[in-house]
């Protein structure tokens, strides 16, 4: 068997270590995650599940434990390195979509390219692309304020994909949304899952959004509670 | 990516247009104040310069002066001395000076004025020319940077022989001959007090209006007098002035001799030769001190003015670092989503300190502008205030208004230094954010 994108061991998370006030969220995780799969982890709020997302991020650091992406020790990297693996392996899609404010949508697409260690080449061209792939690219050159919530988060998972990252990390990625334009997102993570094969980690508090995904991580309390397939579509 | 961190900057920028434009109001002050007094300044040296080089270029000015008494008793009784012939200034003097020191000097300028008189053709009563004759040296004509148009100039045979020979204005080469070639033909001047002079034509020179003052248009133009020259020596002679001498004269300067050098040298050289004599000594002048004396002031004020530039570009300084920290609290999520999509940390204090150095540009560039509008302003103003104050000479005067190239570079530089310096403590705090602390900040 391959070598999985994700694989974490007995990952611990403490906040304000060695204080009074110590606190401990997560309890030595153990998950791996299979190239093209479409993961989902649900779990209450204050289960620690966007503190793992964190982690399987590379946004925060791992109190103790190991974690592998594409097989490197994420706990090795500097801080460089860090922001390289961010750039380049890694696209995310958050709840709020995070899109800078006053640059147009292709701009925002373009972020990540402007980032990249190597010189990336026709970079309008690729945003171009990937904007046409959510079906945005007649709003190119509209601002965020121009546009609709579902319209953010598509260009949001635009600049996502530009650098054609290993993972795709969504975390709630519908809460803002109705439930229709969240069912159309939705859409748009599953055709990447089965036209491109991207492995995706969608981090949710819907069992309905859940189901649909292959798989089914629970976390409570910091531990994974259950751990089975999902329904599909 | 340095292009796009700019344009970034610059719609930041003009995001908060008040408040970046109150920010750069130090910044704007500073430098709009050290151009208006640079142009200012540069404008009253070049005024002056250009119209000294215009008047015969740098010169040494000679007074043959009394020696004054030492005693504050002995002034009141004191009367200034009649000069005797042997108290003048000899053409030999000059010469072994030139001599002495061939890199220093390169000739002498020195002018009397004979008379003004008419030249009348005796054929026809309405055909005739005034003039002004003046007795000169042979290097005057240059000195005064008069262009010889056809003939020659005075040489220093006509001077030492005292020859009856006149160099004529070209205006009235035009008008008196009429088209025939004046070289070598006789004149006649009847002088005012019913003298007449005889003089032969050999050169005529290019007439310039701006140098002999204003042209009175009241006046048909062959009524006007146009100035004559003729050698000095011969000036002399036929004012039934014997002496062969000088009492002032402008020594001219080698373009490249040192001024104070050249004065002291004259002086030594004079104080010499009149040791023996009691009553006169030679002094000398060089408009050059004067100006340097003005260069002087003008630089003192310059640094002072550049002194509170100083401090004002450091209180605006200390103002952008402010706005940029409050920039960069405000923006903490926008730094940390590019974070989260891989900008490196040197790649958000480049991107704050670029921001931070292009708003002081900015507010360099305003102040540049207005600098220079307000010192051209007011370097016409001093322009016309020299012209007033010297209303006789106000045709000599050359007035060149421009702002300082070199003072605005450096204020680019430091409005550039501006930003890097305050600009580096807040990009740095920024970029020692950690990334998930700055994409929750709220």
């Amino acid at each position: 068997m391959s070598e999985p994108v994700i694989r974490m061991e007995k990952i611990i998370k403490t906040y304000y270590a060695g204080k009074p006030n110590e606190l401990e969220i997560l309890h030595g995780i153990d998950l791996s995650v299979s190239e093209g799969e479409f993961v989902s982890i649900v779990g209450e709020s204050g289960s620690g599940k966007s503190t793992l997302m964190n982690i399987i991020g590379v946004l925060d650091r791992q109190t103790d434990g190991v974690y592998y992406l594409e097989g490197q020790d994420v706990g090795q990297m500097t801080d460089e390195v860090r922001s390289a693996i961010r750039n380049r392996r890694i696209g995310f899609v958050f709840q709020n979509f995070n899109l800078l404010a006053r640059a147009s949508a292709l701009k925002n697409v373009m972020v990540p390219l402007m980032y990249s260690v190597e010189r990336v080449k026709n970079q309008k061209e690729r945003a171009m692309e990937m904007l046409s792939m959510v079906g945005m690219e007649e709003r190119a050159s509209h601002r965020p304020n121009e546009l609709s919530g579902g319209q953010k988060q598509r260009v949001a998972i635009a600049r996502a994909m530009v650098n054609d990252p290993a993972i795709i990390l969504a975390d709630e990625p519908t809460g803002a949304l109705d439930s229709k334009t969240g069912h159309m997102v939705m859409d748009i993570f599953h055709r990447l899952h089965e036209e491109q094969g991207k492995t995706i980690v969608l981090i949710t508090h819907s069992q309905e959004l859940a189901a649909e995904t292959q798989r089914i991580v629970t976390l409570l309390d910091g531990e994974i509670v259950n751990d089975q397939k999902g329904g599909g579509r | 990516m340095l292009l796009e961190n700019i344009r970034e900057a610059v719609a930041s920028i003009f995001a908060n247009k008040m408040r970046s434009l109150l920010t750069m109001l130090g910044i704007i002050i500073g430098i709009s104040s050290v151009i208006i007094i640079t142009t200012i300044g540069g404008s009253i040296q070049s005024t002056l310069t250009a119209t000294l080089n215009s008047l015969g270029g740098n010169t040494l000015s000679m007074y043959v002066e009394a020696r004054y008494p030492e005693d504050d008793a002995d002034w009141e009784t004191w009367v200034y001395p009649e000069m005797d012939e042997e108290d003048y200034v000899t053409q030999e003097m000059v010469d072994g000076l030139i001599e002495m020191y061939p890199e220093e000097f390169t000739g002498i300028a020195a002018s009397n004025w004979l008379g003004s008189g008419t030249i009348q053709d005796v054929a026809d009563a309405d055909h005739y020319a005034n003039v002004s004759v003046n007795g000169i040296t042979p290097e005057y004509l240059d000195y005064m940077k008069l262009g010889i148009h056809a003939g020659r100039s005075l040489t220093p045979e006509d001077d030492k022989g005292q020859k009856r020979v006149c160099v004529i204005a070209d205006t009235m080469a035009d008008y008196y001959f009429d088209g025939r070639d004046p070289i070598g033909e006789q004149v006649s001047v009847v002088s005012g007090d019913g003298n007449i002079w005889d003089f032969v034509v050999v050169g005529v020179y290019e007439y310039n209006q701006a140098l002999f003052g204003r042209v009175d248009t009241s006046i048909p133009e062959k009524d006007r007098s146009t100035e004559m020259m003729i050698p000095l020596q011969t000036s002399f002679r036929l004012s039934g002035n014997e002496r062969r001498g000088y009492d002032y004269f402008d020594l001219m300067l080698a373009p490249l001799a040192d001024a104070d050098q050249a004065m002291l040298d004259a002086t030594d050289y004079f104080e010499a030769l009149y040791a023996d004599n009691e009553d006169f000594h030679i002094y000398a002048y060089n408009m050059q001190s004067d100006m340097e004396m003005i260069n002087t002031v003008i630089n003192v004020i310059t640094v002072a003015v550049s002194g509170i530039a100083a401090i004002s570009l450091i209180v605006g300084g200390v103002g952008v670092m402010n706005i940029m920290l409050v920039s960069i609290t405000e923006r903490t999520r926008e730094i940390g989503v590019r974070m989260a999509l891989g900008a490196k940390r040197r790649t958000i204090r480049l991107q704050f300190v670029i921001e931070a150095i292009v708003l002081c540009l900015i507010g360099g560039i305003i102040g540049i502008l207005i600098g220079v509008g307000i010192g051209a302003l007011l370097g016409q103003v001093a322009g016309f205030l020299i012209q007033s104050m010297y209303a006789d000479y106000s045709s000599y005067i050359i007035m060149e208004v421009h702002p300082s190239a070199t003072a605005i570079l450096l204020s680019l530089f430091f409005s550039m230094l501006t930003g890097v310096f305050f600009g580096y403590y807040p990009a740095n705090k920024a970029s020692k954010m950690e990334v998930i602390d700055a994409l929750r900040y709220e």
